[in-house]
């Protein structure tokens, strides 16, 4: 059993050593009710007036855990506990025989008090709307005046409970976060697991200096993962955090794995090793700071956000937005109002008004477009250090997301159309075990193509291949793809004698040619020697590049289409990003011979006579 | 498979009767009356598909493995061929469903970090499949890395 479980299930030894508090011991930490959660049950002492003793921190020592934080440098309960003699282990370092601490061990650290400002705002924001409306409609009613009160006690006591029970603390080998009051939790998270420290502040926490820390870690489960949130710590902390748990993460598994650790990468968390553990001073040292700089986001990058179709709507998401804030909020009132003004002016001037108004919608397109764009990129930079990529960006809500090295297999460089015509791309990681990646695996923001293959070559390894063109067989099934459905429907529609619908269905055919050339254009696969890349698509062109050693497995899949001229999609499985990467409508032959050429020991023993793996056919 | 038909075939007849009797006003008298060609044609069809699928699937699946390799063929029209990698290998699945514990077939199942990786070999033997799955687990714990 993990020793350091043992302090925390004897809570009784805690208060022996102090002033008893004024509490019946025993149930120090259940005595009363959380009132922020309950606030009308009856046997809570009233919400507004909790017990005696709760708020003060003088009567903090013994209640529930230290208010103060034990002496610095002395060991605390979270030093691993020795089987030493004696009936009653001295939990609150009174021991100076004792051993002095192991390094990295720490005190356990609480959040940030400003979290009691910024996390009942944060909860209250999402009710603002529905309680004032509330309050609006039912006139100011005492009691639902009253119930708001307490709703919004609630909130600031359950945030207080929330903060003076939650605990963490890095230990020697595991990041332990402990946390709730009538229903306790506690979570362990080795630091070898550690896969990344994400910081995250909002426009509100940056005012009170505060962020929020998630830390996520691979569980035994292939993908899941399992996640420590702090919420929050002050901004210097979790700077300090993040660069402690990956540090000690880094020297961990460098221990564990030197073997395997290659290049700069072990000789580094080595070196750091041997300066950490010379230092005696009780702390976990900040390493050295080796920071690289790979990119900084230049001025004249914002522009390219004009080019993201998803800012490009902004202006329409922020109208729908708007209007299902009113509609939730005044509802009928509104509803009536709209259809009042729309039926008793006149005819000419609402056409007028609609046509100046989506005009004025489509040509601030682009300003709405790169003004959130510059919201949400501004100052993005990607740093390299201790074996991680950090990727910092945002004006207001500032989020910082860090890759661990050794997880990043390759990349993908994906443009649409918009963004080909400047020659611009966008660049992601493929990660193992990485959720969100729309968000998470983004290292670059939009930029032009040389820019960033220069920042590829830098943090990570540019693929130099030249991609194979598929045949020519391909570029007939994609036209088919795309136009076929297109004139079927629009032969069915004249038929029928339905005009529209067959104009429709012609001019969308029409518009599948020049897609189709473009699909079939974009469609290439290739082998430099050390990274496997594939392309494909138009609309949303991903290029997909990863290490040889990602490859863990091949997929050919071939219908019956594709077999008449000699096709097949050739899948690249890899454990990480979207777990596979097609080449669609390859040559069978060909591709059998390419994946033969990066994984030969996977595919070779299958050939049979320079053939494809249908060569065995009975 | 035939228990498939059989159940998709229930269902068709329900629609069928169900067509014949209820005379809703949006349906065309033709189809009322013809009701009983669509259980009829699927009858046929699903005769067929029994008929032919299973030997014509048993025809292309082929698996072997060697020492470090998987290697799958499935599918009757489309095909796809698998090769996984036995270090790569996360977990080892030997499932038997009630009909294939009636004819002494298993369905082993092979998955690796991702998802597109996972290969499925249908109808083994069930001894032959016991045996590969356990020897296939010891294999993958030895030769096992990072398995991504």
């Amino acid at each position: 059993m993990d020793p350091r479980q043992d302090p925390h299930e004897l809570p009784e030894p805690h208060q022996n050593p102090q002033s008893p508090p004024s509490e019946p011991s025993g149930n120090g930490s259940g005595g009363w009710v959380a009132p922020g959660s309950t606030p009308d049950t009856p046997e809570a002492p009233g919400p507004a007036t909790p017990p005696p003793g709760h708020h003060g921190p003088a009567a903090g020592p013994g209640h529930w855990w230290p208010t103060t934080p034990a002496p610095p440098g002395s060991p605390t309960f979270a030093e691993p506990a020795e089987p030493e003699g004696g009936a009653f282990r001295s939990w609150w370092g009174e021991d100076p025989a004792g051993p002095g601490p192991p390094f990295g061990v720490e005190t356990a650290r609480r959040l940030s008090p400003r979290t009691l400002v910024v996390g009942p705002i944060i909860q209250i924001r999402g009710l603002l709307l529905p309680i004032a409306a509330g309050l609006v409609v039912g006139g100011f009613n005492p009691w639902i005046l009253t119930a708001t009160l307490f709703a919004v006690l609630g909130l600031l006591i359950g945030g207080f409970v929330t903060w003076k029970t939650f605990r963490y603390e890095i230990g020697e080998e595991r990041l332990e976060i402990r946390s709730g009051l009538i229903r306790r939790s506690r979570r362990t998270i080795p630091l070898e697991r550690v896969r990344g420290v994400d910081v995250t502040s909002t426009l509100l926490h940056r005012v009170l200096g505060v962020a929020v820390v998630r830390i996520e870690a691979a569980s035994g489960a292939a993908g899941a993962t399992e996640d420590g949130k702090l919420d929050a710590v002050d901004a210097a902390e979790a700077e300090r955090l993040r660069t402690v748990l990956l540090h000690r993460k880094a020297v961990l598994s460098g221990r564990s794995e030197e073997a395997t650790t290659t290049g700069e990468e072990g000789a580094t968390s080595v070196a750091a090793t041997t300066s950490a553990g010379t230092d005696t001073s009780g702390s976990v040292t900040a390493p050295e700071d080796d920071t690289v700089t790979y990119f900084r986001m230049p001025r004249t990058w914002y522009l390219f956000g004009a080019l993201s179709v998803g800012h490009l709507v902004t202006p329409f998401v922020l109208l729908a937005t708007l209007f299902g804030m009113v509609q939730q909020s005044a509802g009928q009132m509104a509803t009536d109002f709209l259809v009042d003004w729309v039926t008793s002016t006149d005819r000419g001037f609402l056409v007028v008004f609609a046509a100046v108004s989506v005009g004025v919608l489509v040509l601030l397109m682009p300003v709405f477009a790169v003004v959130s764009y510059a919201l949400t990129h501004w100052g993005f930079a990607l740093r390299g250090r201790d074996g991680s990529l950090v990727a910092e960006r945002g004006l207001f809500t500032r989020r910082s997301v860090t890759l661990e090295r050794r997880r990043i297999r390759g990349y993908e460089l994906r443009d649409n159309p918009l963004e080909r015509t400047r020659r611009a791309v966008r660049l992601r990681a493929i990660v193992t075990g990485l959720g969100d990646t729309a968000n998470r695996a983004v290292l670059l923001p939009i930029g032009p193509r040389p820019k960033v293959e220069e920042v590829v070559d830098r943090a990570l390894d540019l693929f130099r291949g030249r991609l194979t063109r598929h045949p020519r067989a391909a570029l007939y099934r994609r036209l088919t793809r795309a136009v076929l459905p297109f004139v079927v429907v629009a032969g069915a529609a004249l038929y029928l004698d339905l005009t529209w619908p067959a104009i429709v269905a012609g001019a969308l055919a029409l518009l599948g040619v020049p897609l189709a050339v473009d699909r079939y254009r974009s469609l290439g696969h290739g082998y430099d020697g050390e990274r496997v890349s594939v392309r494909s698509g138009s609309l949303q062109r991903g290029q997909a590049t990863v290490e040889r050693s990602a490859v863990i497995g091949w997929t050919w899949t071939q219908t019956l289409f594709q077999r008449r001229s000699g096709l097949a999609d050739l899948q690249v499985t890899v454990g990480a990003g979207a777990g596979g990467y097609t080449a669609q409508d390859a040559s069978l032959g060909e591709s059998v011979d390419f994946a033969g050429r990066i994984t030969p020991e996977m595919v070779r023993p299958f050939l049979m006579d320079d053939e494809g793996p249908r060569a065995d056919t009975t | 498979m035939a228990f498939g038909a059989l159940f998709n075939l229930a269902l068709v007849s329900a629609a069928a009767w169900a067509l014949g009797n209820f005379s809703w006003s949006l349906v065309p008298t033709w189809a009322h009356e013809n009701a009983w060609i669509l259980p009829s044609v699927y009858v046929v069809y699903a005769l067929l598909k029994i008929a032919i699928v299973p030997s014509w699937r048993y025809r292309v699946h082929r698996w072997e493995v060697n020492e470090d390799v998987i290697y799958t063929r499935a599918g009757w029209i489309s095909r796809a061929w698998q090769l996984v990698p036995v270090n790569r290998l996360q977990t080892v699945d030997h499932t038997q469903g009630w009909l294939e514990r009636i004819f002494d077939v298993a369905t082993l199942q092979v998955r690796t970090a991702s998802y597109a990786g996972s290969s499925t070999i249908e109808g083994l033997d069930a001894e032959e499949a016991r045996r590969l799955s356990e020897e296939l687990a010891v294999r993958a714990g030895t030769l096992r890395d990072d398995a991504t």
